[in-house]
């Protein structure tokens, strides 16, 4: 504030100045007014510099953006300056009035960003930071602020667990999986917090994505996965503004597979089985889970502030019906954040978050299909076509072929599942000056998030709950954190630098209390999860408590010699209660160099290169990667009967593991920032390298017979290396007044490695289906990349009589599938499985252009990720026999029909194998948006200070070649440990969709 | 001014005071201190039971080999998992995924009992107090080693609790003859601390002990001490409790095994589960494909069609037995129509054409899952017809052609007369018979009384069956049978990188 007084008085000061040699000098002078808008905002932008070029002289603009300037002649030329936005020269000729539209810099090198424990001017930041700003994160109404993120900043992955699931968990990753068995999820800090939840993408001012070990290093033994930094927004000095921004959106599903329908099926079963009897029906059940969604969104926010108090409150309403009948997602959400400048010295600030989200999911990627699972999506593919919904007794149907399920829409209509998630988060700072260049800042947070779940599956599912006469359960959570962070702020001039230096402590405590209850046997099938005690029967309940604590010390140099020079320091020593006995503390050192060449005398002037900078940083960084309680010695309660009835009853769960500690990641970053042509054209290269150690593997290598439940102890032995490659690239291709024409453009590669394994030995991992019965799906194995797919190569069809050299079937039958014998012993055995695909992507970029011409905007933004495999398990059920098929099945071989690559039909184990493995890259119209501004005369007069309204459509278009619903596949990657190791396997995903949004937005 | 200052002060002190970052976990059980009272011992042993219960032991992946290594079980589903046809065909590896499942339970099983005896010495109580309760964890201990001799031969054995791995992971194999003697020793000394009587079955007796020992001892050939030792349960079944039920579909009736007098020892489940743990799988295994029959029975779906005998298992058994009758499912209901096993094949291509074992899936209580998974059976380890049955072998041995021999197997086949409450004549009591005759008969007599209770494929083994009965005219006929590897299976190859002490593998392997 005191500082915006300054600038005003100056402002003021000029004015004053102006006037007096105005009037005594120049009587030949001209005034010309007028007013200042920028392209992003059309009310006029208050405190534009505009000087006349070549004198001291100049004006600054009023706060609706209005001027007002004394001109010696037609030939001055009146230089534009505003920070944030382009400067701009404008050459008064006859004019008596100029309007001039100011853009936005898109690379503003004075813009000011955050980073951990402060904020540094973007020229100065010496660590690969990405920026991504609040218009970027809203091009399209999100759920959660993580979708807005996707494909928007290199180097950063975003994907949804399940499709577009409603309500859905996303998982963020930065630079590749830099884990095997520890979370890769990038760590998150809204406005200082710790750890928080994102806030809704609408009220969120900017986000800072770091990358390297340099920006994340502050965060310790949090840091390895890379942070991602939220600022809310904010409200600004001056008017008071109320906005209401609404979306409407519909929704289809983008792709259903082709089945056989009744008689193609029953052809088709009755070649595998001859008695087959055809069904009543002809039913196609992905009609009947399907259904048009759609969402609304609502926002209503008001923002202002004094001289020295700012607010900003908001609130929001998203509603989403889903794609799957009977799912959907609710939600409530407030923010708000009041900043005041007590004294010149002290200021204090709350910032609070409260959501309820309701979500109601449908059973979808389950982890096993086997009888009285309830997969909706992959059971609407399997499930008989030649079935009805019930059967001749009224009662839902069950498959005919396979594993005993009921139909999927009596499990999507009958069954439910609730999730009801409360949110809450407040935090307060005092800043205050102690002296001159030595600030100190307290923040005392708390938050909580409360989540209930409850489940019912009603006796009318005749083989989910049938027997049971009714499942019904609650599972509840509770889940609260405390964070108190204290640092000390030095700013001093030194000579031709500037030195910065922050000191400070940290505490941070967890608690997550956790209970489920559970009944079967109700005598209705109205309770749903309310009546627990109406069952017959009682579950098995569960409780349990965790508590973590981590106390922090951190510190940060900052040099900057001469607006040429940079140095970072930066260290944090981390203790957790997690950490094992031995290993309590931990310490992440990390510096960084940067040299701005554009600085220099020889680059100072040069008119094509406006900015170049060097940059280059090594820095050590963590993942905790260990659960509580995980290091110490215990025994587990076990289930055990005796005599019929439920016993007290422990076991030997593992023995005590002091030495175990956290993941660390050495990371090594090089980066040139360029900008040429003003900053036109503006691009940042960075390559990394980081080398995980001390990656925790389970190593079981103690025999089996020394008896504890828990196989395997946990060993910092591992290690992964990642490299990669991000270019950002930003350019104005055209700035005029009328027309704009602005490219975004991100592109990443990552080169992932497993480095070291437990005696170099093979990890085999298994994420089939349960159903499936398989045990070894894919692998981690030295020297090559994570979590490849491992099974037997596919070389077609078997057509009978003499094989050809190195091939064999598990039966030598004419018909059957035909595999690589590749230890030729003429029979197909484990030992003749290999590596069959990789699902690591090559590469990963996002493109978006954006056009203005007056009122008019148009944004297109393609998304891709190519070179990524992805093995269908899908695919392989609906091959297996036992399973309805897709219309490939009408093209089995048989004596008759020898020329195809599809085995005669026939009922067979569900083995991995290279035939179900596809090219998963795709290139995506993530989204294309026109939007509409009334000018401002028009919603002047409708009161408003701005009306936009937009049609947007997203997804509207994807070319891949993976013969599936969507290459985006995640099957069985939830949860810390999934997300590194399982990837591109696809089964039962909730579809993904295709949307079109109607946007309107007003500011009063 | 200051005024704020302080205010910031206390803020600074709201900082919690410095955390010694300990974990004290609550909820959660540390064995640093557990052993407190008797009551603790009970509670550890119950783990072991609960390990018992468990699919990795006996709700599947011990007892399902069991039964398709015997020539009374084959695979009917053949796209079923590799690890299980690989048991049936004897074309096990050392990589088998059934074995690489109960080798760390039955040793979890084990760890308990020896965490129980360990912790039962610490309380340093009287013999009296103490020693009827850990003889339980001896009794465990016995009956898990007992398996273990069997199926591998050669094992590792440990009989403490481990507390230094680096040593742990260097031992050696025991040698077969070595882990009999110790585990003689330790039903020896459950027999004589056990109690006459349990509260239930689900605890072993003084009768199980003696019971165990016959068996042992049978297995060993030491047919004087097995017949000593059977014949102590004989001579004391009255005081033990004992009796043959007087129906044979009773002892297959979940609803109505508890309180039965037959069984000396069971693996209890009762419907419940906490995923796989307390949860049995025979049901399932065992169950028709797309059988809708219920005929009340309780509702538990169609089965699996894994493990189904050979259609000349009911060709052999003379269909005049009750316990054919009992023990196998000659027809389903399929579309509501009654159909013989013939349709089978029709109503699914994953069933073959023969009768099922019935013995899981007629009378299997309240099912916690679909498929008849998580009954309320309770598997009897031993019942007193089997006791009977030892003693008759066991005698034939050492003094053939008593009529005592004839009288036990006569009880067990009187009982079998029993058809649901009308007597029949079959099958008849055994005629005198020579030694050799005897121990055909006695062997065949187990073979049907004890059909799918996992005891088959022992008899194989220890009387040398293999070639004969997985020969052209067994009852399955099995070319992959080798007689010199396939009595013993492998020790897990992982085991033997783990501790290579441990190598060789077992011959063949």
């Amino acid at each position: 504030m005191q500082v915006l007084k300054k600038i005003k008085s100056v402002n003021y000061f000029l004015l004053g100045l102006f006037f007096l040699v105005g009037v005594s000098v120049n009587a030949q002078q001209k005034s010309i007014s007028g007013k200042v808008t920028s392209n992003d905002d059309p009310l006029g932008l208050p405190g534009v510099n505009i000087i006349i070029k070549g004198t001291t002289m100049g004006v600054s603009t009023d706060m609706d953006g209005a001027f007002t300037i004394n001109v010696p002649d037609n030939n001055a030329v009146l230089v534009f300056k505003y920070i944030g936005y382009v400067t701009k020269e404008v050459t008064v000729g006859t004019n008596q009035t100029i309007n001039v539209v100011l853009s936005a810099d898109v690379s503003n090198l004075d813009e000011v960003v955050v980073v951990g424990y402060g904020s540094a001017k973007k020229s100065d930041i010496t660590g690969s930071v990405s920026s991504v700003k609040s218009d970027e994160l809203n091009a399209f109404p999100v759920l959660s602020a993580e979708q807005g993120l996707q494909g928007r900043a290199a180097g950063v992955v975003v994907q949804s667990n399940n499709g577009a699931e409603p309500g859905a968990p996303i998982s963020v990753k930065i630079r590749g999986n830099t884990s095997i068995g520890a979370s890769s999820a990038a760590l998150v800090v809204v406005d200082g917090f710790v750890g928080a939840s994102l806030p809704q993408a609408s009220d969120i001012e900017s986000i800072e994505v770091l990358k390297d070990a340099s920006a994340t290093a502050i965060y310790g033994s949090r840091g390895a996965n890379g942070v991602i930094l939220v600022t809310t927004k904010k409200g600004k000095k001056g008017k008071l503004t109320v906005e209401i921004n609404s979306s409407f959106a519909s929704q289809t599903i983008s792709k259903q597979l082709d089945l056989l329908n009744a008689d193609q099926f029953a052809a088709y079963q009755t070649k595998i089985n001859p008695g087959y009897i055809q069904g009543p029906a002809n039913t196609d059940w992905q009609d009947l889970i399907y259904t048009n969604g759609n969402t609304a969104n609502h926002q209503l926010s008001f923002s202002g502030g004094s001289d020295n108090v700012n607010f900003y409150v908001s609130g929001t309403y998203f509603d989403q019906k889903g794609v799957v009948i009977n799912s959907g997602y609710e939600r409530f959400s407030f923010l708000s954040n009041v900043d005041a400048q007590v004294t010149d010295k002290l200021k204090l600030g709350f910032n609070s978050f409260g959501s309820r989200g309701i979500k109601d999911g449908v059973s979808t990627q389950a982890s096993t299909g086997g009888r009285g699972s309830g997969d909706v999506i992959s059971i609407a593919y399997r499930f008989a076509p030649d079935l009805g919904i019930l059967n001749a007794e009224g009662e839902n149907t069950s498959n005919s072929v396979g594993d005993d399920v009921d139909n999927p829409y009596a499990i999507a209509s009958e069954s439910i599942d609730q999730t009801k998630t409360d949110n809450y988060r407040a935090n307060f700072y005092a800043d205050y000056e102690l002296i001159e260049g030595l600030s100190f800042k307290t923040t005392f947070g708390f938050s909580t998030l409360n989540r209930t779940r409850g489940t019912f599956k009603p006796s009318s599912l005749v083989t989910t709950a049938g027997g049971q006469g009714g499942i019904a359960a609650i599972a509840n959570t509770k889940e609260t954190d405390i964070l108190s962070e204290n640092y000390l702020t030095y700013k001093k001039e030194l000579g031709k630098g500037n030195l910065t230096l922050l000191a400070g402590y940290s505490y941070q405590k967890s608690t997550g209390e956790r209970s489920t209850a559970g009944a079967q046997g109700f005598i209705s099938n109205s309770v749903s999860f309310y009546n627990l005690g109406g069952g017959s029967t009682p579950l098995i309940p569960t409780s349990s408590l965790t508590e973590t604590e981590i106390v922090s010390q951190f510190g940060r140099l900052n040099y900057d010699y001469d607006d040429k020079y940079l140095v970072t320091f930066t260290a944090r020593r981390d203790g957790s209660s997690n950490f094992a006995k031995n290993e309590k503390y931990a310490f992440f050192p990390s510096g960084a160099l940067g040299w701005k060449l554009s600085s220099e005398d020889f680059l100072k002037d040069n008119t094509t290169i406006s900015n170049l900078k060097l940059r280059a940083s090594y820095g050590v960084t963590g993942n905790p990667s260990i659960e509580p309680y995980q290091s110490l010695a215990s025994y587990e309660n076990i289930y055990a009967v005796v005599g019929d009835k439920t016993v007290n009853a422990i076991v030997p769960y593992q023995l005590s593991n002091p030495d175990l500690k956290w993941e660390s990641s050495y990371q090594t970053n090089f980066g040139v920032d360029l900008g040429l042509l003003n900053n036109r054209i503006s691009l940042s290269l960075d390559y990394y390298n980081i080398d995980t150690k001390d990656v925790i593997l389970g190593d079981t290598s103690v025999p089996e017979y020394v008896g504890f439940l828990n196989l395997t102890t946990l060993k910092n032995i591992g290690e992964i290396n990642n490299k990669g490659f991000e270019i950002t690239l930003t350019t104005r291709n055209v700035s005029t007044d009328d027309f704009s024409w602005t490219t975004d453009f991100n592109w990443a590669r990552n080169r992932n490695k497993v480095v070291k394994l437990i005696n170099g030995d093979d990890i085999f991992l298994d994420s089939a289906p349960g159903h499936f019965l398989q045990d070894e799906t894919h692998i981690l194995r030295e020297g090559e990349a994570v979590g490849l797919f491992y099974g037997y190569e596919y070389l077609g069809v078997n057509q009978g009589g003499t094989l050809p050299t190195g091939t064999a079937s598990f039966t030598n039958e004419a018909g059957e599938e035909l595999f690589a014998d590749l230890n030729d012993d003429g029979k197909i055995t484990t030992a003749d499985r290999k590596i069959i695909g990789d699902p690591n992507q090559d590469w990963t970029a996002g493109l978006n252009n954006t056009f203005k011409y007056k009122e008019f905007d148009l944004s297109v933004f393609f998304q891709a990720a190519i070179g990524g495999d992805i093995f269908s398990y899908t695919a392989l059920e609906l091959a297996s026999g036992g399973a309805n098929a897709t219309t490939e099945a009408l093209n089995a071989w048989t004596p008759t029909n020898t020329n195809t690559n599809v085995p005669s039909a026939k009922v067979r184990g569900k083995r991995i194998t290279s035939r179900f493995v596809y090219d998963g890259s795709y290139v995506r119209l993530k989204n294309l948006a026109l939007g509409y501004n009334l000018p401002s005369d028009i919603s002047e007069k409708l009161g408003m200070d701005k009306v936009r309204l937009s049609l947007s459509g997203q997804n509207l278009l994807t070319i891949t070649d993976y013969p599936g619903t969507d290459p985006e596949a995640s099957y069985q990657s939830q949860g810390n440990q999934g997300s590194n190791v399982n990837q591109g396997f696809d089964y039962g995903n909730y579809p993904n969709i295709k949307s079109v949004t109607f946007s309107i937005n007003l500011k009063f | 001014m200051t005024k704020f200052r302080y205010i910031i002060y206390a803020l600074t002190l709201v900082i919690f005071a410095c955390s010694d970052l300990e974990e004290e976990p609550v909820g959660l059980l540390a064995p640093e201190g557990f052993f407190k009272s008797p009551q603790d011992v009970q509670t550890v042993i119950n783990g072991a039971y609960g390990n018992m219960a468990t699919e990795a032991f006996w709700g599947r992946k011990l007892s399902l080999p069991l039964m398709l290594r015997s020539d009374m079980v084959t695979i009917g589903d053949v796209g079923t998992a590799a690890r299980r046809i690989d048991h049936d065909r004897f074309t096990v590896s050392a990589d088998n995924g059934m074995i690489t499942a109960f080798w760390p339970k039955s040793y979890q099983i084990i760890a308990g009992a020896n965490e129980a005896i360990a912790g039962a010495e610490s309380l340093g109580l009287a013999d009296e107090e103490i020693n009827p309760v850990v003889a339980q964890a001896y009794f465990v201990r016995a009956y898990t080693y007992f398996h273990l001799v069997q199926l591998f031969g050669d094992i590792p054995y440990l009989d403490t609790p481990v507390d230094n791995l680096e040593e742990a992971t260097k031992i050696s194999k025991t040698s077969e003859a070595e882990v009999y003697t110790n585990i003689i020793a330790d039903l020896k000394f459950a027999k004589e601390w056990l109690p006459d009587n349990q509260p239930t079955r689900a605890l072993p007796s003084k009768a199980a002990a003696a019971g165990y020992l016959a068996s042992v001892y049978l297995t060993m050939g030491d047919f004087p001490n097995a017949y000593t030792e059977a014949k102590y349960v004989i001579i004391n079944e009255a005081k033990f409790n004992l009796e043959l039920v007087a129906d044979f579909q009773d002892l297959f009736d979940a609803t109505k095994q508890q309180g039965q007098k037959e069984s000396l020892f069971s693996i209890d489940f009762n419907g419940f589960s906490d995923g796989d743990t307390g949860r049995d799988y025979q049901g399932a295994l065992t169950g028709i494909r797309a059988n809708e029959r219920t005929d009340g029975r309780t509702e538990i779906g169609e089965g699996w069609s894994v493990a189904v005998p050979s259609v000349k298992v009911y060709n052999t058994w003379d269909g005049r037995d009750y316990r054919k009758h009992v023990s196998l499912d000659t027809i389903g209901v399929f579309k509501g129509v009654v159909q013989p096993f013939s349709y089978f094949p029709t109503a699914s291509a994953l069933n073959i054409a023969s009768a099922y074992c019935a013995k899981y899936t007629r009378f299997p209580g309240a099912v916690s899952l679909g498929n008849a998974r998580g009954t309320e059976q309770n598997y009897s380890q031993m019942r007193y017809a089997e006791v009977l049955l030892i003693a008759a072998e066991a005698l034939n041995e050492t003094s053939p052609g008593t009529t005592e021999a004839n009288g036990y197997v006569n009880r067990v086949r009187a009982r079998a007369r029993n058809r649901a409450g009308v007597l029949t004549n079959f099958p008849a009591d055994v005629p005198t018979m020579s030694q050799d005759a005897f121990r055909t008969m006695v062997l065949e007599e187990r073979k049907w009384e004890l059909a799918f209770e996992f005891k088959r494929w022992y008899d194989i083994k220890r009387r040398n069956l293999g070639p004969q009965v997985f020969g052209a005219a067994g009852l399955e006929n099995q070319t992959g049978f080798d007689p010199t590897r396939d009595y013993l299976l492998p020790l897990p190859s992982d085991e033997l990188q783990r501790n290579p002490n441990l190598m060789p593998n077992n011959p063949g392997y």
